[in-house]
């Protein structure tokens, strides 16, 4: 330990260059996973926020389904029949409105039965009432974006008005806020034609986008495929239904790629500068163990130099993502809970370590003898 | 205390390569002697240091040194046996790039399992003793060949070896450098009552050795 330690105070140069190239990719490897769970909860924590087990979608609908499901009112009251399942119908559509004051709102309205086990009810204001159907619960990045409590919001082109009668917390969908409304309200959003001001929701389809359900514990897939024939539906794990959303697998697969490379990256370049380091001191390595050094102490001497190495590294790159986080706030989607980072510098350090550990063999290999003029 | 290797026989290389470099040697090194290993090339010198140092185990024989046969202890044994029991100054000092001469010495302090802090009065003490008392805070590439080999000639002697392997210590360093050098190992074999074998080409060395022995014919040259 003293000798790795002075080492390391010796040549602090390379040391540093290489504990600089640590921070680097372990900052990127943090920044990159603040955005992959930023851009999913962007995409999907409307989602993530119900509490259903399952979403039962029009059976054949096999992407983008919350967009192109319809499922009538009957399935949804036939899934309610199943033994101990809760059903409660579920729309969702991407919109847009403006307030009284002009400003202006994307919002994903979620259409929701008042009551129902997915209302989310309101933190501030007052919830959903069946009583008052237009109204609407916003979310509260659209409370930032300058939707009040109390405005009237216009859905554009098709001249419905609601009234902004609370908020709840944080949730989006696809992007874009979402905010809350009846079941009814929600199919004169999805049906009215634009332009065709005054339909009445009695005129319009009794469908929704899918139905949300809440099974007991242990249901199984069978009993579920059994349900999805009788009604016509396709049921899939609410986690499944993310993938629903546009954009979702998208966005994971290149936010995942670029950490799988990046993860490939940090063991190549930490092992490629313990492979030139090691090759550079293979005479020191000799001496040391012409000294006496035992494989085992030179062992545990490159791994402390590596371990300090990369340790200080990642949590200095830790550090550097999470102010980042910081700094831009809410304004661009970036999530990196405390959890989250951990887990991913600790990955980063064991790959980090992992690199070092292919130089291991030609430390433990060194041949004393070569400090000798026989083995010059 | 005495190292003697009885029948020593060493084999270097594979197949065709294979050659023997020592073959039946016999012979004795007394402590507070400083021996000098002559011999042209390829003689074995620098084998019979390695087989002397517990660095090369012999096909054959006994490196017994103070009566325990180094040949016949284990990898670990072995190390221990470099790290308490044995100081070596090899060819151009060997010093670890980056540290200072004082560190040098307390590496090698915390590689014999002290604890360096404890022993830098000693360290002090030793480099003072070679001559560098005020060179404690310089670095290989600030010290000059002859200080180099002070270095781990003081880096050799802080273990308090029984024996002192010694590989052309004047190889790098000029003559008047080459003289002071010889001297201070002759005086520190003879102080520290070490048994100290010295391979060498040269003849100040020789001069200055208390004995010497022939690589080609293993028997001794000449008696000071």
């Amino acid at each position: 330990m003293f000798l790795a330690l002075l080492e390391l105070k010796a040549a602090r140069g390379r040391f540093l260059l290489m504990g600089s190239v640590v921070v680097l990719v372990s900052a990127l490897v943090g920044i990159v996973s603040g955005f992959t769970t930023g851009l999913g909860d962007d995409t999907v924590s409307a989602l993530r926020r119900l509490p259903a087990t399952h979403v039962a979608f029009a059976s054949g609908s096999k992407s983008d389904q919350f967009a192109r499901s319809l499922i009538d009112v009957r399935t949804a009251d036939g899934w309610s029949r199943e033994n101990g399942a809760e059903a409660t119908p579920l729309g969702v559509t991407i919109t847009r409105g403006t307030t009284g004051r002009g400003t202006e709102v994307d919002l994903a309205a979620f259409g929701i039965v008042p009551g129902a086990f997915t209302d989310p009810g309101a933190d501030d204001g007052k919830p959903l009432d069946p009583a008052r159907p237009h109204g609407i619960v916003v979310s509260r990045q659209l409370l930032s974006e300058g939707v009040h409590v109390g405005d009237t919001l216009l859905i554009d082109r098709l001249g419905i008005r609601l009234n902004v009668v609370g908020s709840t917390g944080r949730s989006s969908y696809g992007h874009v806020p979402a905010a809350y409304v009846t079941a009814d309200t929600w199919r004169q959003i999805r049906f009215t034609t634009p332009g065709a001001h005054g339909a009445v929701a009695a005129d319009l389809p009794l469908q929704y986008s899918a139905v949300a359900l809440r099974l007991p514990d242990g249901t199984d897939d069978t009993a579920i495929a059994v349900a999805d024939r009788r009604h016509d539906t396709t049921t899939v794990p609410l986690e499944t239904a993310f993938t629903a959303a546009p954009g979702y697998d998208g966005e994971r697969l290149t936010m995942t790629s670029i950490q799988t490379f990046l993860f490939l990256i940090a063991p190549l370049v930490v092992g490629a500068f313990f492979a030139v380091w090691t090759v550079q001191r293979t005479p020191e390595l000799a001496l040391l163990r012409a000294m006496g050094a035992s494989r085992r102490r030179l062992l545990g001497h490159t791994l402390t130099q590596a371990a300090v190495v990369v340790a200080t590294g990642t949590a200095v790159g830790a550090a550097l993502a999470a102010a980042l986080g910081l700094l831009v706030g809410e304004k661009v989607p970036f999530s990196l809970p405390a959890g989250t980072l951990a887990t991913t510098m600790i990955a980063v350090a064991l790959v980090g370590l992992a690199g070092s550990a292919l130089t291991l063999r030609r430390v433990t290999t060194v041949d004393p003898m070569t400090m000798l003029g026989a083995g010059r | 205390m005495s190292l003697h290797l009885h029948d020593v026989t060493v084999t270097l290389g594979k197949g065709e390569s294979r050659t023997t470099a020592l073959r039946k040697l016999d012979v004795t090194f007394r402590p507070g002697v400083l021996t000098a290993l002559v011999g042209p090339s390829g003689s074995g010198k620098s084998t019979l240091l390695a087989v002397a140092g517990a660095l090369l185990r012999p096909d054959e024989g006994q490196v017994l040194l103070n009566g325990a046969d180094l040949a016949a202890l284990t990898d670990r044994e072995r190390a221990r046996a470099r790290r308490e029991r044995i100081g070596y100054m090899f060819q151009s000092g060997n010093l670890l790039t980056g540290l200072t001469a004082e560190e040098q010495l307390l590496a090698a302090a915390s590689l014999a399992g002290r604890r360096p802090r404890a022993l830098r009065p000693k360290v002090r003490a030793l480099l003072d003793e070679v001559g560098l008392g005020h060179r404690l805070a310089h670095r290989p590439d600030q010290l000059s060949g002859g200080e180099r080999q002070r270095v781990a000639l003081a880096r050799a002697l802080l273990v308090e070896p029984e024996l002192l392997l010694v590989d052309e210590p004047t190889a790098a360093v000029d003559r008047a450098r080459a003289d002071d050098l010889t001297a201070l190992i002759a005086r520190t074999t003879h102080e520290h009552r070490c048994v100290t074998v010295v391979a060498t080409h040269d003849p100040v060395v020789t001069n200055a050795a208390d004995t010497t022995v022939d690589m080609q014919t293993h028997a001794p040259a000449a008696t000071a």
